[in-house]
């Protein structure tokens, strides 16, 4: 239970990264485009990740598990992470707008995500689909719509 | 039409979702730093393709980009080792909760640091008590 809990703090922490991330992006569109502002996050974020490996990997013993073949699709997580910037633009600027687009984005997270549990989908383990899921997701959205509609 | 823009939003958070879960994989095949680099270099390997493949010219001039504008990346490159480590030991729906509450949690924060009050301060403390709600659900025992 303690180590689920500083699991969850960490997951709160990626979000709070995320704003931090988004913010910046947006600033940096300013100067630039959209395809032209992921493109030099993109690579100034190789960079980073590069560091950060080879620094993580002087400190850590290699608890290297290197039996384990890795499958290909393991390969192309940057692939649908790209896409997502590409896919923002064309929704924030249509009759949707920014809210409305985020509203949605959050929506096909969340049902993506339980759908990818219940099956166990690309290596997950399966968790089943309840009750409580159900009672969450309409908490999050309503919570997520109301502080846009309080702006 | 509408439609066709709403199916592009949903979709894009299939996408956040997709990739995120596939790094996740891959940090537990091999470790979460690992997971960061190849999906930075192989997203940017894909965007230089689609710059290519674009009719429009590319031109940027980075003298007019201040230094603090690149510091995105740099998080990026943080939030994915993090995301990727917890991603496969929550599950998708959970570390999706948690992620979006602090998002927009920490959203809100930076927009009253940023630009004031709201219009509406009150609509967005009972949506964040909402979210709040959201995530203590997950916590009560069956």
């Amino acid at each position: 239970m303690k180590k689920d809990i500083t699991l969850s703090m960490i997951a709160v922490l990626s979000g709070v990264l995320l704003t931090l991330m988004i913010m910046n992006n947006s600033y940096l569109s300013t100067f630039t485009s959209p395809l032209q502002a992921s493109w030099i996050t993109h690579g100034i974020g190789s960079v980073a990740a590069f560091l950060i490996w080879v620094i993580a990997r002087r400190k850590t013993i290699r608890a290297d598990n290197g039996s384990k073949k890795i499958p290909i699709w393991c390969y192309f997580g940057g692939i649908p992470g790209a896409f997502t910037v590409l896919l923002a633009a064309i929704t924030v600027n249509s009759p949707l707008s920014l809210s409305g687009s985020i509203v949605l984005m959050l929506t096909g997270q969340i049902v993506t995500g339980l759908v990818m549990d219940h099956v166990g989908l690309l290596g997950l383990t399966k968790r089943k689909i309840t009750m409580r899921d159900g009672l969450t997701v309409v908490l999050l959205l309503l919570g997520s719509i109301l502080i846009i509609m309080g702006r | 039409m509408l439609l066709f823009f709403v199916m592009i939003a949903l979709g894009n958070g299939l996408c956040i979702i997709l990739s995120r879960t596939i790094n996740g994989r891959l940090a537990q095949v091999s470790n979460a730093f690992y997971a960061s680099l190849v999906n930075h270099v192989i997203g940017f390997i894909f965007l230089c393709i689609i710059i290519l493949l674009s009719p429009t010219t590319f031109v940027i001039d980075l003298t007019n980009i201040p230094l603090i504008a690149l510091l995105g990346g740099v998080i990026g490159a943080f939030f994915v080792v993090i995301n990727s480590y917890v991603l496969p030991l929550l599950g998708a729906t959970l570390t999706t909760i948690l992620a979006i509450s602090g998002q927009v949690i920490s959203s809100v924060v930076t927009d009253i640091i940023q630009h004031g009050l709201p219009n509406n301060i009150y609509l967005q403390i009972l949506g964040i008590i909402l979210i709040l709600g959201a995530i203590g659900l997950r916590y009560i025992k069956k």
